[in-house]
C-alpha cells in the first residue's frame, strides 16, 4: 500500500460526524484553562482556602462570608471608585477623544507642495509613535512611564513638581500613562470608520455651504456613531481589566484599582478565596459589558 | 493661500507636534538611556554613548543572566503560537466547512472569552496549578497562555477561512478528493499567509503576557522576559536603568517587527471588530 492511499484513508476517516472531533482539542483547551478556572473561582469564593497555613490543606465551605467581608471593606470601594474614574478619564475621555482627533486630522487633505510634504511627514511620525506605544510589551511601557514620572524624570521637571508623580498623584499618573498606551486602538478604529464614509457625502455638504465644523458634527459624527459606541464598550472592557502597567508603576496599591485589589488580596495577604469573591463581583460587571457589546454587534449587522 | 487655511495648517502642525512629543518622549528616553552607561530617569542625550548596557546583559542579575529570560520567552511564545495555530486550523476547518447546531453560539462564546480580563483566569489558574503540579513549570505557562490566546486565533482563523471561497474545494471534491483532503490540498496553501499572521499574533500575545507567568512562575531560571524585567526592576533598591532599558528594547523589538509585518491585517481586524 502506498503512503499516499494510507494518508487518503486516514483523511477520509475524518469525514462526516467524526470530523467534529477536530473541534475537540481547541474546545478542551478552552474548557480546562478558561471555563473551568472561572467556575473554580466561584467555588473558591465560598471557601476559606488560604495560600499558607492549615487552610491551604484543610479548607472548608464558609458560605457567603467572603462576600460579606469584601462588601464591608472600604478598600474595595475605594478600588472600585478609582477603577471607574480610571476608566472614564483614561479610556472614555482620553482615548476616544484623542483617537478621534488623530483620525480626523490624519484623514484631512494636505495642501500642495512643500507644506503638504511636511504635513505628511508629521502625520507619518505621529502615527508610528502612537502605534509603537501600543505594541511594545506592557511591562516595558510601565517601566518607561515609571521613569518618566520619577522625581528626576521629564514630567515632574516640566510641571515643576519635586516629587514622584506616581506616589503623589497615582491615579492621574496611571490615567495619563494609559491614554498614552491605548489611544492607538481608537485611532485605528476611527481611521477605518472614516474611510468607509463615501466622499460624495462631503462634496454634497460642501456644495450646500456647510462649514468644516458643521460637516464634522452633522455628517462625520452621525456616520461613525456605531464605531464610536463599539469603541466605547471595547475599551471600557479592556481598561476595566488593566493590571500590568499600573502594577509596575504603583506596586501592590490595593485601593487604586480592582485588579490591584484582587492581586493584593491573593498574593500579598494570602487570601485567594477573598480575592476570588472580589473577582466574581467585578467579573459580573465586565460580563454585562461584554454581553452589551455582543448584542450591539448583532444589531449593527442587522442594520447593514 | 487664504488666511483661514494657514491658520488651520498651523493648528494641525501644533496638534501633530504635541502628539509626537507626548507619545515620543517615553520611547525616546528608553532608547537614549539604553546607550547611557550612567542612565537615570533624567531625560538627556548620553554624554558618552556606549553599547555597554547591551553587552552586560550576559552578566547575571542576582543569579540569572537576563538573556536566559529572553530564551525562555522564545520557548514559551513559539510553543504556544504553534499549538494555538494548529488547534485553530483544525477547528476552523469544521467551523467553516460544516454546519451544525450551536455553531453560532460557539462563536459568540469565543467572542466572550476573548474579552475576559486575564486576571480573572490568572488567580484560579494559580491555585489549580498548585493542585496539578504545574506551578513553576514553563509547560503550565504555555498551556494557560495558549488557552487564553485560542478564542482570539479561532475567530481569526474562522474569519480567514470563510473569506476563501469553498468553490475551489468543491471542484476538488468532484474530482474525487475527500472533504478534508480538499481542504488540506486546496485551501490550506491559499491560507498560508493568513496562518502566518495568526501564528505571529499568537506569538506576540504570549511573548508579552505578564500576569499568568507572574502568578505561575517564581523560579528565576524559568521566568519569561516580561516577569524577568519586573524582577530586574523591582528586586533591588537601586534601579539599573541603563541595562533595564537595553533589555526592554531587545524585548520589544520582536513585537515591533511583527506588528509592522502584520500591519495591514491588523487594520482590517480592528475595523472588523465593528461588524463581527
Amino acid at each position: 500500500m502506498s503512503s499516499e492511499s494510507l494518508k487518503e484513508r486516514f483523511v477520509s476517516a475524518f469525514e462526516g460526524p467524526l470530523a467534529r472531533l477536530l473541534l475537540l482539542p481547541a474546545l478542551a483547551f478552552i474548557g480546562i484553562f478558561v471555563v473551568f478556572p472561572i467556575i473554580w473561582n466561584v467555588v473558591l469564593s465560598f471557601t476559606n482556602y488560604s495560600l499558607i497555613g492549615v487552610q491551604a490543606v484543610k479548607w472548608s465551605f464558609i458560605g457567603v462570608r467572603n462576600y460579606y467581608l469584601i462588601l464591608t471593606d472600604s478598600t474595595f470601594y475605594s478600588a472600585l471608585k478609582n477603577t471607574v474614574l480610571f476608566t472614564i478619564f483614561s479610556a472614555l475621555i482620553g482615548q476616544v477623544v484623542l483617537g478621534l482627533a488623530l483620525a480626523v486630522v490624519i484623514r484631512m487633505k494636505e495642501p500642495e507642495g512643500v507644506l503638504g510634504a511636511i504635513t505628511k511627514g508629521l502625520k507619518y511620525i505621529a502615527i508610528t509613535l502612537v502605534f509603537i506605544s501600543w505594541i511594545i510589551p506592557e511591562v516595558v511601557a510601565g517601566y518607561a512611564w515609571a521613569a518618566m514620572t520619577d522625581i528626576e524624570g521629564l514630567l515632574p521637571k516640566l510641571l515643576h513638581i519635586h516629587a514622584r508623580l506616581y506616589i503623589k498623584y497615582p491615579l492621574q499618573t496611571i490615567i495619563i500613562a494609559n491614554i498614552w498606551r491605548g489611544t492607538a486602538f481608537s485611532m485605528i478604529l476611527f481611521l477605518a470608520a472614516l474611510e468607509s464614509i463615501p466622499k460624495y457625502i462631503y462634496e454634497a455638504a460642501e456644495v450646500d455651504g456647510a462649514t468644516p465644523a458643521q460637516r464634522f458634527f452633522h455628517v462625520t459624527l452621525p456616520l461613525i456613531s456605531s464605531a464610536i459606541i463599539v469603541d466605547f464598550i471595547l475599551i471600557t472592557i479592556w481598561t476595566f481589566g488593566v493590571f500590568t502597567m499600573p502594577y509596575i508603576m504603583l506596586g501592590p496599591a490595593e485601593g487604586m484599582l480592582w485588579t490591584l485589589y484582587v492581586y493584593g488580596e491573593a498574593i500579598e495577604l494570602y487570601m485567594p478565596s477573598m480575592a476570588a469573591a472580589a473577582t466574581n463581583i467585578l467579573f459580573l460587571i465586565v460580563l454585562a459589558l461584554i454581553l452589551t457589546y455582543i448584542k450591539l454587534l448583532g444589531r449593527l449587522r442587522r442594520w447593514e | 493661500m487664504k488666511l483661514s487655511q494657514i491658520l488651520s495648517l498651523v493648528a494641525v502642525w501644533a496638534f501633530l507636534i504635541g502628539i509626537i512629543a507626548f507619545f515620543g518622549a517615553p520611547l525616546l528616553w528608553l532608547v537614549l538611556s539604553s546607550f547611557d552607561p550612567n542612565a537615570s530617569p533624567v531625560f538627556r542625550i548620553p554624554p558618552r554613548p556606549s553599547l555597554i548596557n547591551y553587552l552586560s546583559l550576559a552578566k547575571p542579575v542576582g543569579t540569572t543572566p537576563p538573556y536566559i529570560w529572553i530564551i525562555n520567552s522564545i520557548i514559551i511564545a513559539t510553543s504556544s503560537a504553534t499549538l494555538t495555530t494548529v488547534l485553530s486550523l483544525l477547528a476552523a476547518f469544521i467551523l467553516t466547512r460544516y454546519k451544525f447546531r450551536g455553531q453560532s453560539a460557539m462563536l459568540t462564546m469565543f467572542v466572550i472569552f476573548r474579552l475576559v480580563p486575564p486576571i480573572v483566569i490568572a488567580l484560579p489558574i494559580m491555585i489549580l496549578f498548585k493542585m496539578w503540579g504545574l506551578v513553576n513549570s514553563m509547560l503550565g505557562v504555555i498551556l494557560a497562555l495558549s488557552a487564553l490566546t485560542l478564542p482570539f486565533t479561532l475567530l481569526m482563523a474562522d474569519g480567514y477561512f470563510r473569506s476563501i471561497p469553498a468553490s475551489y474545494e468543491e471542484a476538488a471534491l468532484i474530482d474525487g478528493c475527500s472533504k478534508l483532503g480538499a481542504f488540506l490540498r486546496i485551501t490550506l496553501p491559499l491560507a498560508a499567509p493568513g496562518l502566518a499572521t495568526i501564528w505571529l499574533l499568537a506569538f506576540v500575545n504570549s511573548w508579552s503576557a505578564f500576569i499568568i507567568p507572574l502568578m505561575v512562575i517564581s523560579d528565576v531560571w524559568k521566568m519569561p522576559a516580561s516577569v524577568g524585567l519586573y524582577f530586574f526592576y523591582g528586586q533591588y533598591g537601586r534601579v539599573d536603568y541603563g541595562r533595564l532599558s537595553a533589555f526592554s528594547i531587545l524585548f520589544s523589538i520582536p513585537m515591533v517587527v511583527v506588528f509592522f509585518l502584520t500591519q495591514k491585517y491588523l487594520m482590517k481586524g480592528v475595523s472588523g471588530l465593528v461588524s463581527r
